[in-house]
Parts: structure tokens; sequence; C-alpha cells
């Protein structure tokens, strides 16, 4: 009796916090609709960087096409977590609406959730729209040499990408100076997780830092898929280190946002912008 | 006379000064020396690696320099427009139209810092260039150089006051800002030889700055001279003026329709 009781509470709490997140997720998605910055980190940014892409590397073998649409909806993809996703505590902060979320009895951590869920969810948009743009306007005819295994990288892709967003959020607040460094941080990703081009072409001592960031993993999947340079079981690894590194941001995140919460409550610093 | 020309010089540079103060005083050394050294970094070097998997390094020189002179326009572009919106954002518009100060100085003034800053910011990309990616300046003449420099900085500027008058009038000058920079990634040759674009993007490009600032820095780098450039020079010298009378009259008509319709800090 009492293991049912249990069990049931345990259900009961998924299907709040499954609740809180759509939530979440739908008024970030609203507002982000409203947004220009948004809408130019989902959709223009990308596009001119796969159009410049497109040029640049033209005559690099017939599916280069397709390596600039994943690669330069990978840019997309990045840009709006390290903006929007990452800015999803402080922007609470910023409209003054911290405090009520963590009096709530909701978790923050599902809230943050969402809201990156939907940033990602939407920047799906690039590849979209590079997609779109590459093959309809431009003509280049585009195949997914194994559109299966693209498909999961994909949604293994953007649950990574979620995860790593809780973590960045968390550097938000805990960094004073990350969201004023946050502009030095878009480009080294594009270039360690070899978005556009391969990361074999930089120093050696580099690629420990590349193996260290799921976005690597997510775009050698989903390039590996897009062009069927990856057997089946490379990509599964891929898929393996995205999902392990998924797990551990999950468990850190956890304690971050417990050491956030103390310290804002300690601090008296909750709706204090720039602490 | 003398004392109208002396009170607006000062308006000029204090305005100049104040204003660029006012953008990255709340920075501390350390992240104003990230936002201004690192980041143009990792752009080139991005730029760069893609530019080497497509043909191979020994043409790092041509997106080396031509990234170093992105760095123009992104002063150009980022701070002359927040430098000049910046003042709706802050509320800080309705005094400046109020006073009697003269508007060509105060609005022309907001411009000066960031020449100054993005002529550091393409010397700091090309030494980049040098360490990382063996830039070879030995053929270029100085002088040469530092004028296409100047007037590059100078016309990208002329397109940062106008944008600057546009985020006036819009609450998305992000966006509009980014796009214009973006566009000038593609269409000012820095990445992609302009000749090897499609014919209507060569005439967008012709009318933009930078385009001409790019070509006239590699002919020097390569070894030409100034007479060789000058030409080109003049056209690009050209474009930035036409660019800030264009900015500096629309200034003044949203100055007269603001005060008129009693928007000066609606968003």
């Amino acid at each position: 009796m009492c293991g049912w009781w249990e069990g049931r509470n345990k259900m009961n709490q998924v299907q709040k916090n499954l609740r809180v997140m759509l939530l979440a997720f739908e008024v970030e998605m609203r507002q982000n609709l409203t947004d220009g910055f948004v809408i130019f980190g989902i959709l223009i940014q990308p596009l001119l960087v796969a159009l410049m892409a497109l040029w640049m590397l033209k005559g690099k073998g017939p599916d280069y096409a397709i390596f600039v649409v994943v690669g330069s909806g990978m840019t997309g993809l990045w840009t709006t977590l390290l903006f929007n996703g990452g800015n999803s505590i402080t922007g609470e902060r910023w409209t003054g609406t911290l405090e009520p979320l963590v009096a709530s009895p909701a978790s923050l951590r599902m809230i943050i959730f969402g809201k990156v869920l939907a940033n990602v969810a939407q920047s799906l948009g690039s590849m979209i729209g590079s997609y779109l743009l590459i093959s309809t306007i431009l003509g280049y005819p585009l195949t997914l040499a194994r559109p299966a295994l693209f498909a999961v990288s994909l949604l293994v892709t953007v649950f990574a990408l979620v995860c790593f967003g809780l973590i960045l959020a968390s550097f938000f607040i805990l960094i004073p100076d990350f969201a004023r460094m946050v502009n030095t941080l878009e480009f080294p990703i594009y270039i360690l997780c070899g978005f556009l081009f391969p990361i074999a072409l930089l120093p050696g001592w580099t690629t420990p830092i590349s193996y260290l960031l799921s976005p690597y993993w997510a775009a050698q999947a989903l390039h590996g898929a897009a062009q069927g340079t990856l057997t089946t079981g490379q990509i599964l690894a891929d898929w393996g280190w995205m999902l392990a590194f998924s797990l551990s941001y999950i468990l850190i995140s956890g304690k971050l946002y417990q050491v956030i919460l103390r310290k804002a409550r300690v601090d008296a610093t909750l709706d204090i912008v720039g602490n | 006379m003398m004392e109208r020309i002396s009170r607006n010089t000062r308006i000029f540079f204090e305005g100049a000064f104040y204003s660029y103060k006012a953008l990255f005083r709340w920075l501390n050394p350390a992240t104003y020396l990230a936002s201004k050294v690192l980041a143009p970094l990792t752009i080139m070097i991005f730029f760069v690696f893609i530019g080497a998997y497509a043909s191979g390094s020994n043409n790092a020189s041509f997106y080396v320099i031509g990234n170093s002179l992105i760095f123009a326009a992104s002063s150009g572009i980022f701070g002359v427009t927040m430098s000049v919106g910046g003042e709706r954002w802050t509320g800080t518009l309705p005094y400046l139209f109020g006073c009697p100060a003269n508007r060509g100085a105060m609005f022309i003034g907001r411009a000066f810092m960031h020449i100054l800053d993005g002529m550091l910011g393409v010397f700091i990309g090309l030494g980049w260039g040098i360490l990382l990616f063996k830039l070879d300046l030995s053929q270029a003449n100085p002088l040469a150089l530092l004028l296409t420099i100047l007037v590059t900085t100078f016309s990208t500027s002329g397109l940062g006051l106008l944008m600057g008058c546009l985020s006036l009038i819009t609450r998305n000058v992000m966006l509009v800002n980014n796009t214009v920079y973006f566009a000038l990634l593609i269409f000012s040759g820095a990445n992609i030889p302009v000749e090897e674009l499609p014919a209507w993007m060569q005439v967008i490009a012709n009318g933009l700055p930078l385009t001409r600032g790019v070509a006239c820095a590699r002919t020097i780098i390569a070894g030409g001279s100034l007479t060789e450039i000058m030409p080109l020079l003049k056209e690009e010298l050209l474009i930035g003026i036409i660019l800030t009378i264009l900015g500096y009259f629309l200034f003044k008509v949203f100055e007269i329709q603001a005060k008129k319709l009693g928007t000066l800090d609606i968003f």
C-alpha cells in the first residue's frame, strides 16, 4: 500500500514537472516571436553564414552543399543557445520575475529546461531555412545519405544542447562577467566543434577541448549522417558521448542551481541585476 | 565666428569622448580587452580556416587581410550606432535635442572615437595575422596602408551614423546592425572575391563602404603603390562622405519629426 502511494506521488510529481516545463516552453516561444534579435540568430545570421560558406567551399566535392546546410544550421543552434538559452535566468532577473519563480514550489531547473528547449527547438529553423535557401532558391541538389540516423541525431542533439544550456544559464549568474564576455564565446564553438571545417585543420592541442564539448559530437553525428561519411557504429558512439555529457550536465546543474539560489537568498541579490 | 568654431570643436571632442566612455566604461578592463582583442580574433580564425579548408592554407593572407578590415566595420557600425542610438535607450535624447548645440558637431562627433577605435582594431587584426598566419607586410607601403585603413574606417563609420539614425526610430537596432555587418562579410570581398559573386551582388558590393578598402589593402600589402590605389581610395572616401551627409540629414529629419509628434523617447 505504502509503495503504491509513493509510486503515485512520484507520477504526480513527474506530471507537474512536465506541465511546468511545457508552460515555460510555450511562454518562451511566444516571447521569442516578438524579439528581433532572436529572429536574427535563428534565421538571418545562419542564412548569411550559409551563403558565405556555400561560395567559399564550392569545389569541395558533391556533398558540400548538405555539409553547409548542417554546419550553418549548427551555428544558428549555438548562437541561439548562447544568447537566449544562456540568458534564461538573467532574463527573468531583468524582467523582475525571478523572485516569484523562485518562491513558487515549481523546480527552477524544469522552468529553465523548458525555456532552453523552446530556444533550441526554434533554432532548428536555422537548418530548415538553410535547407530551403540552398535547395529551393539556389537550386542545389540536397540529399540526406542516412535520413533515419540524421533524424535521431537531431533529436539527441536537441537534448544535448538543452542540457548544455542548463549549465550555460547558471554561468550567467555565477560569473558576473560571463554575460559581458558572451560575444567572445560565439565563434570559438563554431571553430572548436567543426561546424564548417574539420577540426583536424586546427592545432593538435585544441582537439581535447573539442572532445569535451557536446556540440562537437552533435556536429560530427549530423555531418556524418547527412553525408554518409560515418558508419552506424560511429554515429551511435557520437550519440553515446552526447548522452553521457548531457547526464553529467544534468547532475552538475542540479548542484549549481542549489548554489545559485542559496547564494542569492543569503546575499539578498535575487533580483539585483549584475550580481 | 572664432568663438563659435571653438565652441563647436569643444562639443565635437567632448561629445566624442563622453559617448565613447559611456559605451564602454561599465566593462572591466579584462572584458573590454576581450571584446576588442579576442572576439575579432575568433571571427578571423573561423573564416581563415573555412578559407584554408576551401582552397588550402596558402591563401590565408587573403582572408586575414579581409577580416582585419572587417574590424573597421565592426567599430564603425556597432560602436557608432550604439553611440547615437544609446541616447534614446538611456533617456538622454530629449536633453540632446533640447540643447542649442550645433547638431553637426554633436552628430559627427559620435563617430570620431570609433574611427580611432576601428583603426586600432584593424592593426590588432593584422597583428594577429602576422603572429598566427605568417602575414607578410614587408612589401607594404606603411603610409599607404595607414591611409587605406583611415579612409575605410571613416567610410564604415559613415554607415554607422546612418544606422545610428535608424536606431532612433526602431526597437530592433541589433537586428539591423547585425544583418548589415554580416552582409558586409559577404559583399565586401573580405571572404569571397567580389568578381566571383553574381552580377547583381557585384552591383551591391560596389555601392557599399569597405569593398574598395579591402581591395586597396590587399593591393598595398602585395606591394602596390599609393598611386595605384588612389582612385579606389577616393571612391571609398566619397562613399563615406555621402553616408555621413545622409545620416546627418536623417538625424535632422528625425529630430524635427520627433519634436512634432512628441515621440522623442517612445519605443
